[in-house]
């Protein structure tokens, strides 16, 4: 209640100030600092990237990326959990003001929200399937029923291109129950999270069979048009490969350090 | 308002005896939710124990994660409880609507009762979240509308067309009689409904309204689905911080079953006395 109460107070006040500036151009970069909290949307069902810990509190590689913006903004951070299908939307809607949320770097997405350059993460698309399939090449899963997150652009070419049935979940807890209880043969997602899996002694039995596709880098967003807030971003990316902050939130975080963390440090050292 | 009592041996007399004669005579009893709770524990430990001894047994992770489901799980009571509040006040307004001497306003709050009735939750709950935007405007203030608000909002639809239902069904349940006795007392409209009708409509209205809530209660799962963090919600996230561990999700959904079976489970309970206590004798 009391927080509701804060909200709403920052929110008048915020709306009021809104509306006798509203001949200049807002800038959201004034707004958060007037608020004194920046609203992250961050995911909450992605480990290491975005999760849960038992009390509550959002973890993991990208919050860390996002309490980061908010100490050179002298802010407080705030993580709202976002999930594929709506992370745009929240975007737009100016209920977050910054996007890290493991989202892929699409031209149709550069059109809807503004993803900033250059990308401080990547990761290609594989399925993880019960070894006992034995997988060899992406055409063996057509026809076949792969599970898949609502929403994420994995499924795509997996059910276009080679024609498995897409089953889309809504979060990664429902796909791995789904996958053991055999509702699907596959899980298509992305690379990094795979391996991560494939590590852990309950998912022993399966495997990462296929060749990486669609390598593909992830973008971080904030709205369209926010191009002051747009470029402190992106400095603030180049920052991160340069200090190697993404390569030891990886190690952190318990993933092995990617090839494009590496090269992009190697770039901007 | 004295109900006559019929004293008498004759069995076509008495009233009809649920489950005496019928197939199926099933009443929850309250050990049914010591059976749930059963399962949960069972699930979580004895099944398990062979379970290699790397990983934490799962009432262990059940229990380490406890205190933020309970805490989802408030919030769905937050959300059932003023979703209630909001429903019944706006349903009985409708309600009255429908038996309003005005035809227009019998019109029009029948057909937002039909419509609101006979539309599925969850679409209704997705109008809500998608329609309504994330902060409203209104002369220069900016009321923030959060995601649990807009549920409340989402759910409350519903409750507000099956409440104008259940109000409008216990007024026309009440026999013409009373009308007609207290119109021929010179009551004014105003005060037959307000003094003589409803107040024999509270205790009709009361044995539905409880269970409208109890499935509502149970609904507020559905919130889920659009993204607000409550009970499910965690549940989803919690199994995929402890990396989508298949043994959790039994102990988990129970867990979350009992839940729900002792709040609703008394309201149930309470509901079959207080449609005893009313119920018109024949």
């Amino acid at each position: 209640m009391k927080k509701l109460l804060k909200g709403s107070i920052a929110a008048v006040v915020f709306g009021a100030l809104a509306m006798t500036s509203m001949a200049v151009q807002a800038d959201v970069i004034d707004d958060i600092k007037k608020r004194g909290v920046l609203k992250v949307g961050v995911k909450a069902d992605y480990k290491p990237y975005g999760f849960r810990d038992p009390s509550g509190k959002i973890v993991g590689i990208e919050p860390e990326l996002a309490q980061d913006v908010a100490k050179k903004l002298g802010v407080k951070v705030e993580f709202i959990p976002v999930v594929s299908s709506n992370r745009m939307q929240f975007l737009q809607q100016g209920k977050v003001d910054l996007m890290i949320a493991t989202m892929t770097d699409k031209p149709a997405r550069r059109k809807v929200v503004s993803i900033v350059d250059p990308n401080y993460y990547s990761s290609g698309t594989n399925i993880l399937a019960p070894k006992k399939f034995g997988f060899k090449k992406w055409e063996d899963l057509r026809g076949k029923p792969v599970c898949g997150i609502q929403g994420a652009f994995y499924n795509k070419k997996t059910g276009k291109e080679f024609g498995a049935k897409i089953v889309a979940f809504k979060g990664t807890a429902e796909v791995y129950a789904a996958l053991k209880a055999g509702n699907c043969v596959a899980f298509v997602y992305d690379d990094s999270s795979h391996v991560a899996k494939t590590k852990s002694k309950e998912w022993a039995d399966y495997e990462m069979p296929l060749p990486t596709i669609d390598d593909a880098p992830w973008g971080l967003a904030v709205k369209l048009g926010e191009t002051k807030f747009h470029e402190m971003m992106s400095g603030m990316i180049k920052d991160w490969h340069k200090s190697g902050r993404i390569l030891a939130l990886e190690t952190k975080w318990g993933v092995e350090n990617t090839p494009f963390a590496k090269a992009m440090n190697a770039k901007y050292k | 308002m004295n109900k006559p009592e019929y004293k008498t041996d004759l069995p076509v007399m008495l009233p009809p005896k649920a489950g005496v004669n019928g197939s199926f005579d099933f009443n929850l009893k309250p050990w049914h939710g010591l059976f749930l709770l059963g399962i949960c524990v069972l699930t979580s430990t004895a099944a398990y124990t062979q379970a290699d001894p790397v990983k934490a047994p799962p009432f262990e992770v059940l229990l380490r994660w406890m205190p933020l489901l309970l805490k989802g799980f408030m919030f769905n009571l937050i959300i059932s409880v003023s979703a209630m509040g909001i429903g019944t006040l706006v349903g009985a307004a409708l309600g009255l609507g429908q038996i309003s001497l005005h035809p227009w306003l019998r019109k029009v709050s029948w057909f937002v009762t039909q419509f609101f009735r006979n539309s599925p939750w969850l679409v209704l709950l997705f109008f809500a979240m998608f329609l309504l935007p994330f902060e409203l405007k209104i002369g220069g203030y900016t009321i923030p509308l959060p995601d649990w608000l807009k549920a409340i909002i989402g759910l409350s639809l519903p409750v507000m067309a099956n409440v104008s239902e259940i109000v409008r069904g216990a007024i026309a349940s009440l026999p013409s009689g009373q009308w007609e006795a207290a119109e021929s007392l010179a009551f004014t409209r105003t005060q037959v409904l307000w003094r003589i009708i409803l107040p024999q409509c509270v205790k009709r209205m009361l044995p539905p309204w409880m269970n409208l809530y109890s499935i509502l209660t149970m609904a507020t799962v559905l919130a889920s689905i659009v993204g607000v963090s409550e009970v499910m919600t965690l549940t989803g996230q919690a199994l995929s911080a402890e990396d989508g561990r298949t043994d959790l999700l039994l102990p988990f959904y129970s867990f979350i079953l009992f839940l729900f079976f002792i709040y609703c489970y008394p309201i149930a309970r309470w509901t079959v006395y207080l449609e005893q206590k009313f119920a018109v004798k024949t």
